[in-house]
């Protein structure tokens, strides 16, 4: 007993424990938690699974990081821990933080005119980057998926007339607003960003920027993203990641684009991915649009879009229930991969049961 | 005048003829989004299999069920081989293919 406890005072005052924790190969894994809390949670998330109708609530896989420890992981349905997940518009916060490392090479400026390194844009030469990351380029897009198949500009765009050149579909498209003037999510946005990016880092080293700037820097190794007939990324869906290797992405935003005692994505490059876009008018999305990335933020006179979690939560989030939120107050990043078909999963209600599951245990 | 009388006469007709020019009106408006409509089912079915048994590693069954949709569709075919996946439905075919190991699967042209 004595023995045990020493053990424990000698580690709480050994400099490692203070000491942060950073994946290496693995994750290392931090104390494993039980109860009622977590219970509940696992209730909500994991419900009896139905692939037959596919109804409800359908967690593919839930983790959870805590101070850089995996501290809870389950998996359902056909997914493990070696599945790389489909992300769908996760991939747009990808984008971002791809779009990131170049910026921190000096590549390009946030106000520089998109037209400048794709030049199908110069029909809309006032669209900057910084537009296109707010999902303000004001072209005149529809983002329904299922609802309205003939007039969505996204079907259009993956699988019919816009699928060889996603960004040169998107191009076509008129304008219904001045640029950077309105939100509209578009992912045909998001896809000119990635057509953008093969300027601005030059068409040799674009093929494999996203694994060379990205993810071999954190250690993701399975890292797959799909290009359309041009080669370029699909920068709107088409990213797959296992739930740890997106996780590595969610530590390195948690703590400001740093990766160990590298700053990978500049500082303020980080900061302008979780500033809200000033022009977001409320209850336009689900949460406030910042760049290229989802903020609990109240806007616009409007409450924060989920009351139950920190105000600083921000996330990146993606169709049928595709979520990773982070919560740098609480030092938590959560990834939750789904296949839900109906809507009736609920982004607050997970925050909430993981609020109550894992944040309060943290040490002041 | 004549144009009235025929109105007076023929209502139903006319009704039927000024709901038929609406509706070619319509589709000569949509004519581009129509004429890709039926390609929807069979390309996002080929895809959405490929990516899910070639880049997910899914299992087949899974896969079927994953990418089922209100449309049927008439024919299926999965090469395990060439990892390469040809869909027809709404009488169009469509196909994907596994290209690499970081590029993952893509509609053909």
């Amino acid at each position: 007993m004595f023995k045990g406890l020493s053990l424990l005072f000698i580690l709480l005052l050994s400099p490692t424990a203070h000491a942060e924790n950073w994946p290496a190969e693995q994750w290392s894994t931090g104390p494993t938690l039980t109860g009622p809390a977590l219970e509940a949670l696992e209730a909500y998330a994991f419900p009896t699974r139905d692939d037959s109708t596919r109804k409800g609530i359908r967690t593919d896989a839930l983790l959870v990081i805590r101070d850089g420890q995996l501290i809870y992981e389950r998996y359902a349905g056909p997914t493990t821990a070696d599945t790389p997940h489909l992300t769908w518009s996760i991939s747009k916060s990808l984008m971002a933080a791809v779009l990131g490392v170049a910026y921190g090479e000096g590549l390009f400026k946030l106000e520089d005119p998109a037209s400048k390194f794709y030049p199908a844009l110069q029909k809309h030469p006032a669209i900057t980057l910084a537009d296109l990351l707010h999902w303000a380029s004001g072209l005149d897009w529809q983002e329904d998926y299922e609802y309205a198949p003939l007039k969505s500009s996204v079907v259009a765009m993956l699988y019919t007339r816009g699928h060889h050149d996603m960004a040169a579909f998107t191009a076509d498209h008129a304008e219904y607003a001045k640029p950077g003037e309105a939100f509209r999510y578009s992912s045909g946005d998001s896809n000119l960003l990635a057509a953008a990016l093969k300027n601005i880092v030059g068409p040799a080293r674009y093929p494999d920027y996203p694994w060379n700037a990205l993810f071999e820097p954190l250690g993701i190794r399975h890292a797959v993203w799909e290009t359309d007939a041009t080669g370029t990324f699909v920068a709107s869906s088409y990213a797959y990641l296992t739930a740890r290797d997106l996780a590595r992405v969610g530590l390195l935003m948690a703590r400001d684009g740093r990766w160990g005692e590298w700053q990978l994505l500049p500082k303020d490059w980080v900061a302008f991915n979780r500033q809200p876009f000033d022009r977001y008018k409320a209850h336009q999305d689900e949460a406030v649009p910042g760049g290229q990335w989802w903020l609990n933020r109240a806007a616009d006179g409007a409450a924060r879009p989920w009351p139950d979690a920190p105000a600083d939560t921000f996330a990146a989030l993606g169709h049928w229930g595709q979520a990773m939120y982070v919560i740098p107050s609480e030092r938590l990043v959560i990834v939750r991969y789904g296949d839900d078909r109906d809507g009736s999963y609920r982004h607050n209600e997970l925050l909430k049961l993981a609020h109550q599951a894992f944040a309060g245990a943290v040490q002041p | 005048m004549n144009r009235r009388r025929f109105v007076r006469r023929r209502p139903f007709s006319t009704l039927g003829l000024l709901l038929l020019i609406a509706v070619l009106g319509w589709i000569w408006q949509e004519r581009v989004a129509l004429w890709a409509f039926p390609d929807i089912i069979s390309a996002y079915t080929a895809k959405e299999y490929c990516s899910c048994r070639y880049v997910m590693n899914n299992d087949t069954q899974y896969c079927q069920g994953y990418v089922k949709q209100w449309l049927p569709f008439s024919a299926f075919v999965d090469d395990p081989a060439g990892k390469r996946v040809m869909v027809s439905g709404m009488g169009r075919s469509n196909s994907a293919q596994w290209i690499g190991e970081h590029q993952g699967c893509r509609l053909n042209p």
